[in-house]
């Protein structure tokens, strides 16, 4: 446990040498919401969905961009500093150091959602039942965790591939797409409906929803459950995959290849 | 003519640069289409499915505004890395006629993205290419397109001032597809955000092509609109760089700054 807590800490702290609180405002705050209002309003315009609907969904959704992009940097990151051959040479098992690291961004992220909720039912009148708040909490946290295993995977591809960028990139767009958090999922086709379903975000949106709509917890229960179930497949993806291609790079000696 | 033969040089060989590049090919190929798609689904959703034309052409313009907007927040930064930025200064040129075919560059990249989503609308969701004037369209794209990227270089050359570009470009993008009037129509925005779409080139780009799609209004007055607009970001943008870069050079931080 502690050296899942500490390197996923020192790994976090090691992101601040070039991460301001400019860009952290910027980029992890404002964006999201701005994302968040847009969507809103184009929802408002279209007669899509109500406001509530845009912010819970675009709230839970404003996690993934810090876990997405944390969650790669962590593993990729290593590899275009130079410094992923120390981290393996360590004695220590590298799984737990890894997936030690999907923790302070879940956490980041988990923050972001919550600013992002609050911030945006500011904004346009939205009040969410006081009983639903921890569940809530819950809720994003999950999601959050969830998204920073996901994006963990990509990080692990980034030990064989040369631009992981370009694949979370893509995949967090996909996540604005595919997740139901604009699109109410019964307006998309069944293959997208599918293919969300395996993404993180997805089930905990529709948690979140719930638990606002004064659903109860109980309501909220087995989305939520569907979406531990695909965090934790990430983690376990995520794992394999830093195994497998850890035991490949030094096979082929492409360690430090960029 | 020499000037527009620096300015077509330059902007060529920055495009051909971009070209080479893995993440800005597959970026600018993919993430449009899935924003064509986004917009196409939300128009079916919704109340207005006979819009879907105006949908993809609005996906369009924001892919462009993407565009312009990560490639002249990072245009300095970009040359700087490479090892460049000291050399394009020390051309016996003004600095601004150097760095505008950047943003040009990024503005003529996006411009595939307007192209992509009509033809994904088209042959994947079937919308029809309706559009009431056809001329004013083929004029009012690549205009818009020359618009954004002179705003372009007023972008780049404040960016330079800012230590943190990459913050500002990534808050910068939906606030501007929100003001502008890309998908939502500025109508339904509260009313104090109108003054601040009114003289942005962006939201007279999104206006002219919208006009020349749909036929709700004269073209011309709004194309007109947008490159005053975009000229006068020019002519501060290159007063801007002018001054960074005789700053920069003073201090001597152009590698640092």
């Amino acid at each position: 446990m502690r050296l899942l807590a500490v390197g996923g800490v020192i790994a976090y702290r090691a992101l601040f040498n070039w991460t301001t609180p400019s860009m952290f405002v910027g980029t992890l705050l404002v964006g999201p919401l701005f994302q968040l209002l847009f969507f809103a309003f184009l929802g408002r315009q279209l007669g899509v969905a109500d406001d509530t609907f845009y912010i819970v969904g675009n709230a839970v959704l404003a996690a993934s961009l810090a876990c997405v992009f944390g969650g790669t940097m962590a593993v990729s990151n290593e590899r275009r500093y130079g410094t992923l051959g120390h981290v393996l040479l360590s004695p220590r098992p590298r799984t737990l150091v890894f997936l030690g690291r999907a923790i302070p961004y879940a956490g980041n992220g988990l923050l972001i959602a919550a600013f992002t909720l609050t911030v945006g039912s500011l904004l346009l009148g939205l009040r969410i039942p006081l009983g639903a708040l921890p569940g809530l909490a819950l809720t994003l946290a999950v999601g959050s965790l969830s998204c920073a295993f996901f994006g963990l995977t990509l990080g692990a591809l980034g030990l064989r591939f040369r631009d992981v960028w370009l694949v979370s990139n893509v995949s967090v767009s996909l996540l604005l797409l595919l997740t139901g958090v604009n699109v109410p999922a019964d307006h998309l086709p069944a293959w997208m409906r599918v293919v969300g379903g395996g993404l993180p975000i997805t089930h905990s949106a529709e948690a979140a929803r719930r638990l606002v709509a004064g659903d109860g917890f109980g309501a909220a229960l087995s989305p939520l459950g569907r979406e531990v179930a695909v965090g934790a497949a990430y983690a376990v993806v995520a794992a394999l995959l830093l195994k497998i291609f850890e035991a490949e790079s030094r096979r082929r000696a492409s360690l430090d290849t960029l | 003519m020499t000037l527009l033969r620096l300015i077509g040089v330059a902007t060529l060989l920055h495009v051909k640069q971009l070209s080479r590049s893995q993440f800005e090919i597959a970026t600018a190929l993919f993430v449009p289409l899935v924003q064509a798609t986004l917009a196409v689904y939300l128009f079916r959703a919704g109340t207005e499915p006979h819009r879907l034309l105006e949908a993809a052409v609005g996906a369009g313009m924001m892919a462009v505004w993407s565009s312009v907007l990560f490639g002249s927040g990072g245009a300095i930064q970009m040359q700087r890395w490479q090892g460049t930025l000291e050399m394009l200064m020390l051309a016996p040129r003004p600095p601004a006629l150097l760095v505008f075919p950047i943003t040009l560059a990024t503005a003529v990249t996006g411009t595939y993205a307007m192209i992509a989503t009509l033809l994904w609308g088209g042959l994947v969701y079937r919308i029809p290419l309706d559009v009431a004037d056809p001329v004013a369209f083929a004029v009012s794209v690549p205009a818009a397109i020359l618009g954004l990227g002179m705003f372009g270089l007023l972008l780049a050359s404040t960016f330079v001032l800012l230590p943190n570009a990459n913050a500002i470009n990534n808050t910068l993008e939906y606030p501007i597809w929100l003001v502008s009037g890309m998908l939502v129509p500025i109508t339904v925005l509260p009313g104090w955000t109108g003054p601040i779409g009114a003289v942005l080139p962006t939201t007279w780009a999104a206006r002219a092509v919208r006009e020349s799609v749909t036929g709700s209004g004269p073209v011309w007055p709004s194309l007109g609109i947008c490159l005053a607009i975009s000229a006068v970001c020019l002519a501060a943008g290159a007063v801007t760089m002018s001054y960074v870069e005789r700053r920069a050079r003073a201090n001597a931080t152009l590698a640092l700054a």
